[in-house]
């Protein structure tokens, strides 16, 4: 499956891969000759530090994948500074009723469009969501978990985060990678504790006058395990 | 002795939510007397925007008592408030508020948002609400602070002329008649001995002292455990695959 060739955005974790001093070359020179008793001082130490780090991304929730980060894709600088609470209950999901995109490149291009409409001609002080999902599989950084959106109105942005696919889908179905990255977005906000682990997903349509997030779109999103009308 | 708590605590590393007993779907709510509950219940703007919504209690063995409810709604922001009861719908926004202002301890049980559609049965909105009011740390322990039953949750004439009361056809409760009807449910709160108000309802200080071990330390050490677990795991894993 073709992935994410940014840099991991702001606040996402270490690669979750393992991490280097496990591979490290060194460790097979060691390994013949050593007294089956005591591990040398070397390997015991390099071991610890590995179990240290692999503890720690355990803590972290170390299934978080990374977020394409505003400086990725060249988003203006933002001008907000409402913040919302911890940890929220409620998840909304919309689509922006553009075009879609396919490739990181054009995704990328997507999301400065979206910004540029929200900032420049609506006069928000940046891009609405708090993320974007490209059909290239990516999740776009926008507002980020950390400030309010300006996604579904007054009620609803305090205490939610709205996502959007980039697209319309009235008549037709993001691709699964880009439903698998929002669910992992989603996974990830729950483990770093942006989400109640019981939080609900609604469709822009659930609590708005609007067809966001598409019927096709919105159909896929009633399957989704925290969904709940 | 020492063994048997220990194989306590390790069993207490399988149960995933260390909470009192109650259905994990409540949502808790925790106030002290004199403050307001104030809350969101959500509902589906496509299904329900146009229907009634209502607040009930949930009392066992009895009939959910509606406290209060909104009139038929024409998709425009409406208001209701029956004594210290409040429901505002906002349908644009698919969001149903309730307030209840000044708390009293028997306020304290089980509550809920509904859509009220008789004869169909209601839907319920968000979670069931545990509500739990505790006295003030601070009151006094003059009899003078002891409220009156009369004077609980009985709503003023004035207050219900949003309800109409008369076309209900429910089986459910409309209106509470009498003060006993408002009964508190906390096992230990009891007014008649003032020197009882510093014990705040519990049976003892034996039993909060348990109750703060299970809260505060099984959690820490059930972490702890489970990480300390992984490590070994690997260590041995590891250490295995490399002599």
């Amino acid at each position: 499956m073709e992935r994410r060739q940014q840099e991991a955005g702001p606040g996402a974790e270490a690669n979750p891969r393992a991490p280097p001093s496990l591979r490290s070359p060194q460790r097979k020179v060691r390994r013949p000759g050593v007294g089956r008793g005591a591990p040398p001082p070397g390997m015991s130490t390099s071991l610890a530090v590995a179990a240290g780090a692999l503890l720690a991304l355990l803590g972290l929730g170390a299934c978080c994948s990374p977020v394409v980060a505003r400086s990725a894709w060249q988003a203006r600088a933002p001008g907000c500074s409402q913040r919302l609470q911890h940890p929220l209950r409620y998840v909304v999901v919309s689509h922006t009723a553009g075009s879609p995109c396919h490739s990181p490149a054009s995704c990328q291009q997507q999301a400065r469009i979206v910004q540029h409409y929200h900032q420049q001609t609506l006069g928000w002080c940046d891009v609405g969501y708090n993320f974007l999902i490209g059909e290239d599989g990516n999740v776009y950084e926008g507002r980020g978990w950390n400030i309010k959106g300006a996604h579904t109105g007054p009620t609803w942005n305090p205490i939610s985060i709205g996502i959007t696919f980039m697209g319309n889908y009235m008549e037709r179905v993001p691709p699964k990678r880009a439903l698998q990255a929002a669910l992992n977005l989603l996974d990830c906000g729950v483990a770093r504790g942006f989400l109640r682990p019981k939080y609900e997903v609604k469709g822009h349509r659930d609590v708005q006058q609007t067809l966001s997030p598409g019927d096709q779109l919105y159909e896929a999103i009633q399957s989704w395990p925290h969904y709940r009308e | 002795m020492r063994k048997a708590r220990f194989w306590g605590l390790l069993c207490m590393l399988f149960v995933s939510e260390v909470q009192p007993a109650s259905d994990p779907d409540e949502e808790r709510y925790e106030y002290t007397e004199g403050q307001s509950l104030t809350l969101g219940c959500p509902f589906n703007i496509m299904k329900y925007a146009s229907s009634r919504k209502a607040w009930q209690r949930l009392q066992a063995g009895r009939e959910p008592l509606t406290l209060v409810s909104t009139d038929r709604p024409t998709g425009n922001p409406s208001e209701v408030r029956v004594g210290r009861y409040m429901l505002t719908d906002v349908p644009r926004e698919a969001m149903l508020h309730v307030q209840m202002t000044n708390l009293r301890v028997e306020d304290s049980g089980l509550y809920r948002c509904v859509i009220y559609h008789p004869p169909k049965d209601p839907v319920l909105l968000f979670h069931p609400v545990r509500l739990v009011v505790t006295r003030d740390p601070s009151a006094t322990l003059a009899a003078s602070d002891v409220p009156t039953p009369n004077a609980a949750n009985i709503p003023t004439p004035a207050a219900t002329k949003n309800l109409s009361s008369a076309g209900s056809t429910t089986p459910t409760q409309h209106l509470p008649r009498s003060p006993t009807v408002v009964s508190s449910p906390d096992p230990g709160v009891t007014f008649t001995n003032v020197t009882s108000v510093v014990r705040y309802g519990f049976r003892g200080s034996r039993l909060l002292l348990w109750v703060s071990v299970f809260i505060f330390i099984v959690p820490v050490v059930c972490g702890f455990l489970s990480k300390a677990l992984v490590f070994i795991v690997l260590f041995a894993v590891t250490k295995k695959s490399f002599g």
